[in-house]
Formats: C-alpha cells, sequence, structure tokens
C-alpha cells in the first residue's frame, strides 16, 4: 500500500531524514520507535504533505500513485491521515462544521452526495461515544478548550468518521493517562482493517501493549537502523536504544545534524 | 505653506426640500458656522490615516434629487421606514401606530415639535471631533425622528434603509434623532445602500437619548458600491441604567468613516459595542470610537475585528474616557486585525483615558495573518484550501456575526461575506 524508497528530507535546509525505505500493506499495523529528534515526526509530517519539510530526494508512493505530486488536501481523499502529536485549537470554527466539511469532502471525492446537517450530526455522536467524548463538544470550537486527552480521542474519532487507507498517528499516547490509554487504544484497534494500514509513531513502547504491531521499526539518526517484529519493541524496553548503538537522545539529536 | 484646505462654498448652498422653519433655521445657523471650515488633513490626529481617501468635489456638493425606485437587499420582514437620498419616502415605509411610540418624519413634525428637536440636534456629538457631522446639519433635507415613552417597546425590529442613487454626482445627507423615553426598547437597524456609479458622497448622522432604564440595539449595515464615499456619525446619550449595544458590519469603499461616541452619563449605564469591517482591492474603512465614562458604576464593552485583503486599508481607534467621578467604571475594549494580504494595511490605536483611580479597564489589539498549523491541520482532512481559508477567516468573527440579534441581518451579511471569499480567495 505505502512504499517510502530512500526518502530524505529537510526542514529550513537541515537534513532530518537521511534516505528512508518502508514498506507496509494493507491490514498491516507497524511502529516506528525511536529516540527525540530521530525524525519520527518529520516522516510523520512528510507524509501528510506539509510543506515546512522539503523532501531533497527519494520516493513515496500510495497504491502506485505517486505522493509527492499530490497537495496536502489531495493525499488526504486518497487516504492518508495523520493524528497530529499536538492537534491545534481552532476558536470559531465548531467541531461539528469541521468534521461535516472533511467527511463531505471525502464523500465529494468519492462520488458520494453531501451528508445533511441532521444525518452527520447522528453519525458524529454515535462516533464520539466510540472513542468516549461528549456528544457536547461537537458544539465547540475545534480542540479549543481540549485537555491533551480529548485532543487526542478527537484525533481518533476523526480517522474513525474519515476511514483512511493508512493512518498515521504521531505519538498519539504521549499525555494519555492509563484510562484515556484504553479509549484511544479501542479506537486504534477498531479502524484495523484489512484494507487499511496503521503506521504508529511513538516514544515509548507503553502504546504497543494495547496495539499489538506486526512490524517494529527503529529510527535514528534519519534512519531505519533496525526492524523486527513485536518482540523488538519488548527489547527495546528492557535495553534501551544503547544497544544499537544509538547512546542517548542527545546523541541521536547531534547525529541528526 | 500652502493654505490648509477649507470645505468649498459650493456645499453651503441652500436646500431645496420643504422643512418646518426651526429646523431650516437651525440648518442655516450650521451652515454660516461652516464657512472656511477646515477639511481633515494628514495632520488632522483623527484623519491621519483616512484623509488622503476624502475626495469632495464641487459636484458632489448638489443635493441627490429624492426621487426614484427604491430598493433593498433585505428582504425585511417587518417594520421599515425607506429614505432614498436622506428624504423620506413615505409610499415604501411600513410601520405600525403603536402606544407610546411615534416614528414621523422631519417634514411631518409641527413648528412646536419641530423646535423642540432643533434645540436637541447635534447635542448627543461633540463636534469638534466630528468635524463632518457639522455639514449633515446645515445639508439635511429630512430626517427621522423617533420617540419612545415610557415602558414603549416596540416588538420588532425597525429597518431604516437609506438608499442613494447615483445616477449623477451630488451628495445625501440621512438623519435620524431616537429619544428613548424610561425603561422603553427598540431595536434599530440602519442599511446603507445604494445604486448607480456616479461619485456620491453620503454624509450621515444618527443620535440616539436614551432616559433612566431604556434598552436601544442599534444596528447598522454598511453595503454601499464602490462609488460612495460614506461619511458617518452616531452619538449616544445614555442616563441611569440604561443600555444601548451596537453591531455593525461595513465593507469597504473608496473612503468609509464611521464615528461612534457614547456618553455613560448616568450611573450603572452599559454599553456593548460590536464592529466587524471588511475591505477588499483598494478599499477604505475607518471606524474611530469614543466611550465617555461620565457617572461612576457604568459598564463598557467593546469588540472590533478588521479583515483586510489586496491592497485595502482598514483603521480602528477606539478612545476611552473614564472621568474622575466616573469610579468603578468597567471598561473592556479589543480590537482584532487580520491581514490576508501583503499589500493590506491595518492601524489599530487604543486610547485609553483615565482619570478616576476605583476603575477596571482593559484592551487588546492585535494583527495577524490565517495562521498555517490550523490551515495545514484543516486540509489535512481532505477539505480544499479555499474552504480552510474561509473557516478561519469566518471564525475570526463568527462570534460577533452570531452576536447580531436579527436574523435577517446575519444573512444579509453572510452572502456579502460570501462574495469576498469567492473574490479573495481562489478555487484549488
Amino acid at each position: 500500500m505505502l512504499s517510502i524508497k530512500n526518502l530524505h528530507a529537510s526542514v529550513e535546509d537541515k537534513e532530518i531524514l537521511k534516505g528512508i525505505n518502508l514498506e507496509i500493506k494493507a491490514g498491516e499495523v507497524h511502529a516506528i520507535m525511536g529516540p527525540n529528534g530521530s525524525g519520527k515526526s518529520t516522516l510523520s509530517q512528510v507524509l501528510a504533505g506539509n510543506e515546512a519539510f522539503e523532501v531533497t530526494s527519494g520516493e513515496i508512493t500510495l497504491n502506485g500513485e505517486n505522493l509527492l505530486d499530490l497537495e496536502t488536501e489531495e493525499r488526504a481523499r486518497e487516504g492518508i491521515f495523520l493524528a497530529f502529536q499536538y492537534p491545534v485549537e481552532i476558536p470559531g470554527v465548531s467541531n461539528l462544521q469541521f468534521l461535516r466539511t472533511a467527511v463531505n469532502a471525502m464523500r465529494a471525492h468519492r462520488g458520494e452526495p453531501e451528508m445533511n446537517a441532521a444525518e452527520f450530526m447522528k453519525l458524529a455522536k454515535e462516533v464520539s461515544k466510540q472513542v468516549d467524548l461528549d456528544p457536547a463538544f461537537l458544539k465547540r470550537g475545534v480542540n479549543e478548550g481540549f485537555s491533551g486527552g480529548e485532543k487526542k480521542r478527537n484525533e481518533i474519532m476523526q480517522a474513525l468518521l474519515l476511514q483512511p487507507k493508512l493512518a498515521i498517528l504521531d505519538e498519539t499516547d504521549s499525555g494519555l493517562d492509563i484510562d484515556a490509554l484504553q479509549v484511544v487504544s479501542n479506537g486504534v484497534n477498531a479502524l484495523r482493517a484489512e484494507d487499511r494500514a496503521i503506521l504508529m509513531v511513538t516514544h515509548y513502547q507503553r502504546l504497543l501493549n494495547h496495539i499489538v504491531p506486526d512490524y517494529v521499526h527503529v529510527l535514528a539518526g534519519g534512519k531505519i537502523v533496525k526492524s523486527g517484529g513485536r518482540e523488538l519493541a519488548l527489547e527495546l524496553e528492557e535495553r534501551g536504544y544503547g544497544w544499537l548503538g544509538i547512546k542517548d537522545e542527545e546523541t541521536a539529536d547531534s547525529s541528526a545534524n | 505653506m500652502k493654505p490648509a484646505p477649507t470645505l468649498s462654498s459650493a456645499f453651503l448652498h441652500p436646500v431645496g426640500h420643504s422643512l418646518p422653519e426651526p429646523l431650516v433655521a437651525l440648518r442655516k445657523q450650521r451652515g454660516t458656522a461652516l464657512v472656511d471650515m477646515p477639511l481633515p488633513t494628514r495632520k488632522t490626529e483623527n484623519w491621519k490615516y483616512s484623509s488622503k481617501y476624502l475626495k469632495l468635489t464641487d459636484d458632489m456638493a448638489i443635493a441627490l434629487p429624492a426621487e426614484g425606485k427604491t430598493g433593498s437587499s433585505l428582504a425585511v420582514p417587518g417594520y421599515k421606514v425607506a429614505f432614498l437620498n436622506g428624504v423620506m419616502i413615505p409610499e415604501a415605509s411600513e410601520y405600525p401606530d403603536l402606544d407610546g411610540i411615534t416614528i414621523q418624519s422631519f417634514d411631518d413634525l409641527s413648528d412646536e415639535e419641530a423646535a423642540d428637536l432643533a434645540d436637541r440636534l447635534d447635542n448627543t456629538l461633540d463636534n469638534n471631533a466630528v468635524q463632518m457631522a457639522r455639514l449633515n446639519s446645515a445639508r439635511f433635507e429630512d430626517g427621522l425622528l423617533i420617540r419612545l415613552s415610557p415602558d414603549a417597546v416596540l416588538d420588532q425590529p425597525l429597518f431604516i434603509v437609506h438608499e442613494v442613487t447615483a445616477d449623477a454626482s451630488g451628495s445625501a445627507f440621512p438623519r435620524i434623532y431616537v429619544d428613548a423615553g424610561r425603561h422603553s426598547q427598540i431595536t434599530l437597524v440602519e442599511e446603507y445602500i445604494s445604486s448607480g456609479s456616479e461619485p456620491v458622497m453620503v454624509n450621515t448622522v444618527s443620535e440616539f437619548t436614551l432616559a433612566d432604564g431604556a434598552n436601544v440595539t442599534s444596528i447598522r449595515l454598511n453595503m454601499e458600491g464602490e462609488n460612495v464615499q460614506h461619511i458617518g456619525a452616531t452619538g449616544v446619550r445614555q442616563q441611569r441604567s440604561s443600555r444601548f449595544e451596537s453591531h455593525s458590519v461595513g465593507f469597504g469603499g473608496p473612503l468609509r468613516r464611521h464615528d461612534l461616541q457614547v456618553r455613560l452619563e448616568g450611573e450603572g449605564a452599559e454599553c456593548k459595542l460590536n464592529g466587524v469591517v471588511v475591505t477588499q482591492g483598494k478599499q477604505h474603512y475607518d471606524n474611530h470610537t469614543n466611550i465617555e465614562h461620565v457617572a461612576a458604576h457604568c459598564n463598557s464593552e467593546e469588540t472590533y475585528r478588521n479583515i483586510a485583503a489586496d491592497q485595502s486599508h482598514a483603521i480602528f481607534n477606539g478612545r476611552i474616557h473614564i472621568h474622575q467621578d466616573a469610579q468603578k467604571s468597567n471598561a473592556e475594549m479589543n480590537n482584532k486585525n487580520l491581514l490576508l494580504s501583503n499589500g493590506a494595511e491595518i492601524d489599530t490605536k487604543p486610547e485609553l483615558e483615565i482619570y478616576a483611580d476605583d476603575v477596571k479597564c482593559a484592551h487588546g489589539a492585535t494583527i495577524g495573518q490565517l495562521d498555517e498549523a490550523s490551515l495545514f491541520y484543516l486540509v489535512s482532512r481532505g477539505i480544499a484550501r479555499r474552504e480552510a481559508n474561509v473557516l478561519l477567516t469566518m471564525a475570526f468573527i463568527n462570534e460577533l456575526v452570531e452576536q447580531i440579534p436579527v436574523a435577517v441581518v446575519r444573512e444579509t451579511a453572510q452572502t456579502r461575506l460570501n462574495q469576498f471569499f469567492d473574490q479573495t480567495f481562489e478555487e484549488a
């Protein structure tokens, strides 16, 4: 489904990704782990099409289509979804309006009719229950005044509404207490499907206790330095990153320079 | 040194429309005082950013004829008074005969009523600060007097549609006076529209006096064309425990100026002033507000938002003056500005003068652009870039648009805003 070949990307002329290769097939769940500064979030942002990051070489294809030729909104309509590490607050745009506009943009792309306000309200209420968000939040501004956990649940709710082909979860576990982690994990597990892939980017192993990945990759210094199965995450938890030749976060940071 | 420009004597021509004698006398007296009135220049502090947009030519001095068809962009659902080029058109007006509420054109006043009105006109405005309002007093051809007896309540909004027909150069001088008695209530919508394309000037004055406990909501919708220079002033005087609410929505033009002056003269009076301005192309819009906290225990709350696209220019100047005896005053002023293009300009100036020591007074002003992170978030959900721009721009003013208490005004403003979005944000 997703194929990344020798991907190099920079931000403000500083190279962050230095040759990423990754193949993800439909139905698979992949986890990318690595210390801070290793390029995990950059990879997520590049996949979603953030123009602050410049792809200097390499290619990304989604079901054979060149992703790099597509604008962010076109990628979303082709099925890329990024659950943000830090979702923005947008006062003045209600969640309901935002979500309905997004869902209808997807439907229009698929040639389906728009959902009217009443239909959408019904759907949104159902899905908000799935992530344990009070439907009253739909009337509030996008993420406005949300706690960290509510923001993450809102991200997962969006994924459930938009039904992407590839869901990228950027540090979705950060800032969550154990109950919220359980809710979010249930939401992500509900996303698992034969025709959908999930790419989890995480610093910690604990999310992987709840969402069990098929593959684990270690990203350090802008490259994938090791890949393995579920057991690799457990090994990282036990032994840290040191045994892979990554000394600590500072080293990883400076190696990215 | 070049002598300062003065108002051309052409503007002081006698006027044609008949009015009761006391008002004719007032006009004449005001006109005499205008001989050699200096016009605002760049050095006139309260016209600093706007004087360059003021272009009065002698052929604009002619009063536009009060004949022709009237139309309105508002599909007015209830009470309506139609003005054409500053003169009331009774055939196009429709309002009730209610106990305790009189709605009269100046033309219809008895000499006694006209004399009483002549004594009151201009008393709500500090004419030194609002020079151009003097011209209206010298030139108004008609006007609307609304009087509410104590406890009278107008059960629906009253729409006053001011239309100018710019088929030739000229001017119109709409005038309104609202005398709201004790505990009376009224919601009034002033809509300014135009037809025709010749350069014209509209010079308006609206005055409101609120007796104890009166509750007045004033909505101002400025939608005149690209050929209309609009210079308007609104003066408000409030007695004890009265409440004045103002909602203005304005779209830019070659010159748009509105001065809003509120005097809180009785304890417990409160005012809320909301304003939205949208400019594009080479348009201009200048809002000057002044709130005088004269009495103690008064509240004022002011929120203005400007959006400027292309090479347009928006100005906000908000003055709050808390007098020495106005203890326990509570004043809040907030002005936020959104620049949609590198070529646009917004000037904002909060002015606080506080002479009492036990007051709460807060103000804030910001100027910014659409937030890139918010845009990225929206488009990452498949929302088209144009739609994302519209959502974020609307978000900037939604709070104020939603507070306008008359649905048809909100809808009319939204329709015009949608045109603005179509012209400002390209289709992807």
